[in-house]
């Protein structure tokens, strides 16, 4: 039982960092049809920034700060160089970005060298605390982790859905020629959405590090976790991601703890299966 | 047609001289030759789908990995011959074709290339967990090299002249495939899937074949590689190998097939001469492959036409 409980928590913690991870890829792709498969390697940059900052100045919540602005300049400077000119060419995009990740595989290879790293947790939340019920306690950060998530979905959920800036994004999607004659500029709007999801990312890439190691590979670990949220979730949906990373995280983690060798399998197995019944995801839209 | 046919055997004989051409045969026959056709089998299975289906596929690795795995593990751990391994792994490759296909071709575009990327990376992430079958991390080594009628093929020159004609063989018969009546309705359903469907065709079969006979290339490719490489661990299915060959096939020019032995061959050449200036050769691999995708999307192959249609435009707006 105190097994079944600790993988359940390590599961939705994984949960909650995942969907993190997931929710820029999906929402840069939900409102601009814009698929950036150098999110792995974002994901990596972002860590590798965050704990360069927390080891020169001792200051966690810095370290975020500056790993999730830094990714959003970062992307959106990759967005308007490399990536604006194609953009209503789904597939030539994509296949930019994975150039984009090459070259950042390598460089941050050269510039950060093949060790794992960890940030380190902040000293006032780095207790564990008691479980109800069960003999164990589990680390507060993790917990903090889940929660976090779950404030960043409903928060993004409502920035999309009932605000105004939401509303002309929605728009600005569907009929761009439409919207920009009311009057608003919707490449500014655009470049707004890739800087909101590459901060997202670097949000997630510094969270990521501090419950994590992350190193040399990093990168592609996480663009296939987000991969197969989304692939699960059905790509472009918050609620989608949501499921998708609930999914990955929990089976995922039940196959490690019980199945270790197969565990890859197992949540193959479970997207093949999701999919031979919803080829566009649990929540995904037919196009 | 003979103008193109003339260019062709032009290419075979001078590939057929080639060890006995280039200067330093021992580095260019094996790390340029060999590898180059290599890697071309590889990504003729996937300029075959793109072509064909208009499908851009970054699942050939999987079918690569697991034959290049089987013959690994059936030669390496269990002794087992080649007589038996090597078919043994091109079957099963071509079957894991027909599970992806299976759920990939439900979907389309950027879907289908995520799909597939995600199948690979999979392979890489269970051949670095499950330990016991695939030896984790560090991989099987020493694969040893097929000794056929005496022949030893882990020298160079047969090795050179084996891939030379298996490349030519696959390369022919692709071509063959594709003037029969299958291969144009492939292309009918790459252009407009609901007039096929109207005409009684039955579109996923017809996928289906194409899918599972561009894995059947892509586990030929997974065995060659084996033998060439005499190793195999999870970075040979790894994210920074897929997009290796989405470069070649890119830069190649993605909707030739030729296109596949022509960017195998600049990359290889590509990477020996940048190794010389600096390690980060992956880096300006990614630099060039960013470089076409933004100024010559057609690939190498691809550039007379672009040139002809941007001359042709320039011509039709001075009228």
């Amino acid at each position: 039982m105190t097994r079944f409980i600790f993988t359940l928590l390590n599961g939705l913690t994984l949960a909650g960092l995942y969907f993190l991870v997931a929710s820029g890829l999906t929402l840069i792709f939900g409102l601009m049809r814009v698929i950036n498969l150098a999110h792995g390697a974002f994901y990596l940059l972002a860590g590798y920034i965050s704990w360069n900052v927390v080891d020169k100045t001792d200051n966690w919540f810095l370290g975020v700060l500056l790993g999730a602005l830094s990714l959003g300049i970062f992307g959106t400077l990759v967005y308007l160089i490399l990536l604006r000119k194609f953009q209503y060419e789904e597939l030539r995009v994509a296949l930019i970005t994975l150039g984009v990740s090459l070259i950042l595989a390598q460089g941050m290879l050269a510039v950060f060298g093949g060790e794992y790293y960890q940030t380190s947790i902040p000293e006032n939340l780095s207790q564990s605390i008691p479980i109800p019920g069960i003999e164990i306690s589990y680390p507060l950060f993790r917990i903090l982790v889940l929660f976090l998530a779950i404030i960043v979905a409903i928060g993004l959920w409502l920035f999309i859905t009932r605000t105004r800036y939401g509303a002309i994004i929605r728009a600005g999607v569907d009929d761009t020629a439409m919207v920009s004659a009311l009057g608003i500029n919707v490449q500014a709007v655009f470049i707004w959405i890739f800087f909101l999801g590459s901060v997202l990312i670097g949000f997630a890439g510094s969270i990521g590090a501090t419950t994590n190691s992350f190193g040399m590979g990093t990168d592609g670990d996480y663009l296939l976790f987000s991969l197969q949220v989304v692939i699960i979730g059905g790509l472009g949906s918050i609620g989608g991601v949501a499921i998708g990373s609930f999914l990955v995280g929990v089976i995922g983690q039940f196959a490690v703890g019980y199945y270790p060798t197969l565990s890859g399998v197992i949540t193959f197995a479970m997207l093949v299966l999701i999919l031979a019944f919803r080829p566009q995801g649990i929540l995904g839209k037919i196009r | 047609m003979t103008k193109v046919r003339s260019t062709y055997l032009l290419l075979l004989a001078m590939a057929i001289a080639f060890p006995y051409l280039v200067p330093d045969p021992d580095f260019w026959v094996s790390s340029g030759g060999s590898r180059a056709l290599w890697l071309g089998v590889t990504a003729l299975s996937m300029s075959f789908l793109n072509r064909n289906l208009g499908l851009m596929s970054l699942g050939q690795l999987f079918f690569s990995g697991i034959s290049g795995y089987i013959v690994a593990i059936s030669s390496v751990t269990y002794g087992v011959k080649f007589g038996t391994s090597v078919p043994l792994a091109i079957l099963a490759g071509t079957l894991s074709g027909v599970v992806i296909g299976f759920i990939a071709l439900k979907t389309k575009g950027v879907y289908f290339l995520m799909l597939t990327l995600a199948v690979t990376l999979g392979l890489y992430s269970f051949a670095n967990s499950a330990q016991e079958i695939t030896r984790g991390h560090t991989g099987i080594n020493s694969i040893p090299s097929p000794v056929i009628f005496g022949i030893d093929f882990a020298y160079t020159k047969p090795m050179y002249y084996l891939f030379l004609l298996i490349a030519i063989t696959i390369f022919t018969f692709c071509k063959f495939l594709e003037s029969t009546s299958f291969g144009i309705a492939l292309k009918g359903v790459r252009d407009n899937e609901d007039r096929m469907t109207a005409m009684g065709y039955r579109i996923l079969p017809l996928k289906m074949i194409a899918f599972v006979f561009s894995a059947l290339i892509a586990s030929i490719a997974g065995v060659m590689g084996a033998f060439y490489v005499t190793n195999i661990s999870p970075d040979s299915v790894g994210l920074i190998r897929s997009i290796d060959l989405l470069v070649i096939v890119v830069v190649g020019g993605a909707t030739y097939l030729g296109g596949a032995f022509v960017g195998a061959a600049l990359i290889v050449v590509f990477e020996a001469i940048v190794q010389d200036f600096t390690q980060y050769y992956v880096a300006a691999t990614g630099a060039l492959f960013i470089i076409v995708l933004m100024l010559a999307p057609q690939g190498l192959m691809g550039i007379s036409a672009q040139f002809r249609r941007a001359r042709a435009k320039k011509l039709g707006a001075a009228k």
